[in-house]
């Protein structure tokens, strides 16, 4: 037990040093900005009247440092702020604080990834174990044939046509928002039908684009399994076949964990495309609205929390798998 | 104990008649025989060793007895008749299934991983009981322990232990329990000490043969080494290229081998004592895809007392005396 | 002589002691064993050929026709048009270019990257190892796209060389990770130890003896670069966040969504339907071909 919290205690240092850096780079990544915008502003706010000392208030608050100073010093003050989880106020929502509004996006991101994911994996392992037994048939081959197509598939091309097909072509389901604006939120049955009728279209994006993986991999996993020795030798001892299976899939599933990290970022990284296609208001199309407005701060905070994101989700799989496969436990 | 145990109350020596057994292994370059024509007497409560080279098809041979041949390679035809059990190759996949483990055990080479790695010791032990529907599972596990304990093993650290953690000699220990903990009357063994150290091979050994003492279980291993068959065969089988060469009492064989194949095996083997040159070793290679395609006899390519005749017909494999048998023109002359 | 092909047991897809001939054959012998990846291949060639003939057919400026703004399928207009009335199958071809090239140049950053730092890290071990693999986490953990757009508002690499070098600078990753891992195994196996023993050079062992071995995880991970890429690129024209100087499918893309309302009428179908059909066919190409790829260079999956 000591062990498995140890490990997850550097992981989670490790995650927070990965955060840190990630922010000392959007730190340089805006000062890298052509123009320079933070001088700019300041100089902006000078010329419409505000005295030197105010308008450094003004874009310190802003932008989460001040201009003017030695380097090192805008760059330890940023730092202390983000560690004060205070990550600027917004330049196009005026004066509402960043960190305010990536949380309140976050919740939709997370959602839709999440059902995805789960719906993708449950989905992929199922009908990989099924291409990995029935291997040299058809249905096998159709299976894993498609499998690959839907790998290869880019998500938004995916989106675009689900979209087509579903909204236009077949208006059977909602486009865009994610939910009818016309309800009002709570937990009332028309709202939540709306929620998830809405969420349908994006949420089969995520899974049928990333299906394919979960069901080429677990259908390796399951061959290699059933090459090992250990599996002959329950055969020839007798073991039932319903043991037997559950040994299979147990071994089976545990390399999975593994693409199960690269899959929370891979999903993260796709919901800048799924959002935009679909409206919806998460992290992804906050991230692209604030490229849009140059709000740096904004897209600042955005890109750190998509990113915080997906280290939790590799530090929770890191775990996970360490619980689950004896051979790291000890 | 409780009145489930011993699991088989039959005493009586199971003995496994073996007819005309072929197994063909389908491989790139054509289909191979691993084993051909073999007929076999495996007699009950002895020790019963099928010595060959690698190749030889003596694994298979272990193998098509618990017809459990793995892919690529499967059983063409013939019979094996497990006294009790019946024809493992024509029962019911059911029957067949509960005859493995109960009836028939098998303990796999040490270098393979035999066990669940995922899985702890024990609990795979319960797996075992609740496939072949054993009432007492608590019973199971104290047998498994005694096993161990009999092994030297700390029978407790041993089942609570997952695959990982023992070493390779514990680990082959406990693949001997798993072949003996319900009981069977017949424990295929196949090669029990290779890719061990001198000393775990001594006390393998030494635990084979006083479990075969106590429950005169009929054994059968299988090796490549001449000193393990020396050791503690009842009776020894010599195989070469799938096919039988001879048998006999291992006395008896070992002091007048018939065969030139066996001939030469014993003729290999450096003593303790004296010049090592004066161990020859046997010349030429294996069979290979075609040697198996010539009519003749396997070994001629490699036989020094051939003859014209050898080159021809394969020679039949017939008795050459009380509990003796060999396949060989120059022992037994064909006009 | 490489000591690596002196000691590998003789296989089949070993290169002859001519080189290159016998790999090539052997490879088309096992193109040529199923009819999926016949197409693939030739799904791939056609894409390629319009990637570097299909500007040509066309004149520089390719024609709007005011009369035909999103014209139906006909036989002038193969795939339709767009909003100013020109073919839309001449957008398809003549936008090759750009998506092809800025993947291969993907694909070529990327191969760079991982192979080198990958080859140090397995060959040199010690601190080296320690940062690049630090570093290659780090690259692996981003999120690709939200980097991507991100590093967009600092520099505008709609050229298709700087979306290369952007594309393959933020994926090595995975390259590294496995040119490494098979570095290391071939430290294993005792080929390095040899190799040093014998006198010969870092450059020698590194270029001569471990780089053929990686071989095969490069030209896998080339075709994946490469598709990956072009997805990519796609993606950024899409969203919007590279300004476009050169027509390409992710233009067409952004186009017909956000300006053609593509979504909601049938009238810009087909404008948004080529560069999608575009992209899965040649997916389509990809994965049919790489069948024979893997199989190429994965001795394990051959067929007794």
């Amino acid at each position: 037990m000591k062990n498995i919290l140890v490990r997850l205690a550097k992981r989670i240092f490790a995650g927070i040093i990965m955060v840190l850096v990630m922010a000392s780079f959007t730190f340089f990544l805006v000062r890298m900005m052509p123009g320079n915008p933070v001088s700019a502003k300041y100089n902006e706010l000078i010329m419409r009247g505000m005295t030197p000392v105010q308008a450094m208030d003004e874009v310190r608050v802003m932008y989460g440092f001040i201009p003017h100073q030695p380097l090192w010093q805008q760059y330890l003050h940023y730092i202390v702020q983000i560690l004060h989880l205070n990550l600027g106020t917004s330049i196009s929502y005026e004066g509402v604080p960043v960190l305010h509004i990536i949380l309140d996006a976050a919740p939709w991101t997370i959602i839709l990834v999440t059902t995805g994911l789960i719906a993708s994996f449950i989905v992929g392992v199922l009908a990989g174990v099924i291409a990995a037994v029935k291997r040299s048939s058809p249905t096998g081959n159709a299976i894993t044939l498609s499998g690959s197509i839907m790998h290869g598939i880019p998500q938004f091309v995916m989106g675009l046509f689900l979209a087509y097909v579903f909204t236009t072509l077949w208006a059977i389901l909602p486009f865009g928002a994610p939910y009818n604006a016309a309800l009002t939120p709570g937990f009332n049955g028309p709202f939540i039908s709306s929620l998830v009728r809405h969420a349908i279209l994006p949420v089969a994006t995520y899974a049928l684009s990333s299906y394919g993986g979960w069901l080429l991999t677990m259908k390796s996993s399951v061959i290699t399994v059933l090459g090992d020795d250990f599996i002959l030798a329950s055969e020839v001892r007798g073991i039932k076949a319903k043991t037997r299976v559950r040994y299979i899939a147990h071994n089976a599933i545990l390399p999975l964990f593994t693409i199960f990290a690269l899959s929370i970022g891979f999903m993260f990284g796709g919901s800048l495309f799924i959002e935009d296609i679909f409206d919806y208001p998460g992290l992804g199309n906050l991230l692209l609205h604030a490229i849009d407005a140059r709000d740096y701060p904004l897209m600042s905070g955005a890109f750190l929390l998509i990113t915080v994101a997906v280290i939790v989700a590799n530090i929770f799989a890191d775990f996970l798998y360490s619980v689950v496969d004896p051979r790291i436990r000890r | 104990m409780g009145a489930e145990w011993p699991l088989n109350a039959n005493t009586k020596a199971v003995g496994i008649t073996i007819r005309d057994l072929e197994v063909v292994y389908s491989t790139g370059q054509g289909q191979v025989p691993a084993v051909n024509g073999v007929d076999l007497d495996i007699a009950g409560g002895q020790i019963t060793g099928i010595i060959g080279e690698s190749g030889s098809g003596k694994s298979t041979l272990a193998m098509a007895i618990m017809n459990a041949v793995p892919h690529p390679g499967r059983i063409v035809k013939g019979s094996v008749v497990v006294d009790g059990v019946g024809n493992m190759l024509t029962l019911d996949k059911e029957s067949q299934r509960r005859a493995r483990g109960r009836n028939l055990g098998f303990v796999f080479q040490a270098a393979q991983n035999s066990l669940n790695p995922l899985t702890r010791v024990g609990h795979q032990v319960l797996d075992l009981g609740r496939s072949h529907n054993v009432r007492d599972l608590r019973g199971l596990l104290r047998r498994a322990k005694e096993l161990l304990h009999r092994m030297g093993m700390d029978a407790d650290r041993v089942l609570t232990a997952y695959q990982h953690e023992l070493s390779g000699g514990m680990r082959q220990r406990v693949g001997i329990m798993f072949a003996l903990v319900l009981d069977a009357q017949v424990v295929i063994l196949d090669e029990p000490t290779t890719a061990l150290d001198m000393l775990s091979q001594a006390s393998v050994l030494e635990i084979v043969r006083s479990i075969h003492e106590e429950r005169n279980i009929t054994t059968i291993l299988i090796t490549h080494d001449m000193g393990v068959v020396a050791d503690l065969a009842d009776r020894v089988v010599v195989m070469y290229g799938g096919e039988l060469a001879e048998e006999g009492e291992t006395a008896e064989v070992l002091a007048h081998p018939a065969h030139p194949y066996t001939k030469g095996l014993i003729r290999a083997i450096p003593r303790i004592s004296g010049d090592l040159s004066q161990a020859v070793a046997l010349s030429g290679s294996p069979p290979d895809l075609k040697t198996f395609m010539q009519s003749g006899c396997l070994f001629y390519d490699r036989c020094p007392e051939r003859v014209a005749e050898c080159q021809v017909k394969r020679p039949p494999y017939e008795s050459a005396g009380p509990e003796r048998k060999v396949a060989c023109f120059r022992v037994m002359p064909h006009d | 002589m490489s000591l690596a092909a002196t000691t590998e047991a003789p296989s089949k897809n070993s290169p002859g002691p001519a080189g290159h001939p016998s790999f090539l054959k052997n490879a088309w012998r096992i193109i040529a064993k199923k009819p999926g990846r016949l197409l693939g291949l030739a799904i791939i060639v056609l894409f390629t050929l319009m990637a570097i003939f299909g500007p040509y057919l066309y004149p520089r400026q390719l024609p709007i026709n005011p009369n035909a703004i999103y014209a139906p399928i006909s036989w002038h207009y193969p795939l339709g048009t767009d909003f100013e009335g020109t073919s839309n199958l001449a957008l398809i071809i003549t936008g090759a270019r750009y998506v092809l090239f800025a993947a291969a140049m993907a694909a070529v950053f990327t191969v760079v990257f991982g192979t080198a730092l990958g080859l140090i890290s397995g060959y040199y071990l010690g601190w080296p190892d320690s940062v690049i693999m630090r570093v290659t986490d780090f690259i692996l953990t981003i999120p690709g796209f939200p980097l991507l757009v991100v590093l967009s508002t600092i520099w505008n690499f709609g050229q298709p060389m700087a979306m290369g070098f952007v594309l393959g600078i933020t994926g090595w990753g995975g390259l590294a990770r496995a040119v490494r891992s098979q570095t290391l195994s071939l430290r294993e196996r005792g080929f390095i130890e040899a190799a040093r023993t014998l006198g010969l050079s870092p450059f020698h062992i590194l270029f001569k003896e471990i780089l053929p071995n990686v071989g095969s995880y490069i030209a896998m991970n080339l075709l994946l670069a490469v598709t990956g890429s072009i997805y990519a690129e796609v993606g950024l024209f899409f969203l919007g966040v590279v300004p476009f100087q050169v027509n390409n499918w992710g233009v067409m893309l952004n186009l017909a969504v956000f300006s053609a309302g593509a979504m909601s009428s049938t009238q810009a179908l087909p404008y948004l339907l080529s560069p999608l059909l575009a992209l899965l066919i040649l997916t389509l190409g990809v994965v049919l071909f790489l069948d024979a790829v893997d199989e190429m260079f994965n001795p394990r999956l051959k067929e007794a």
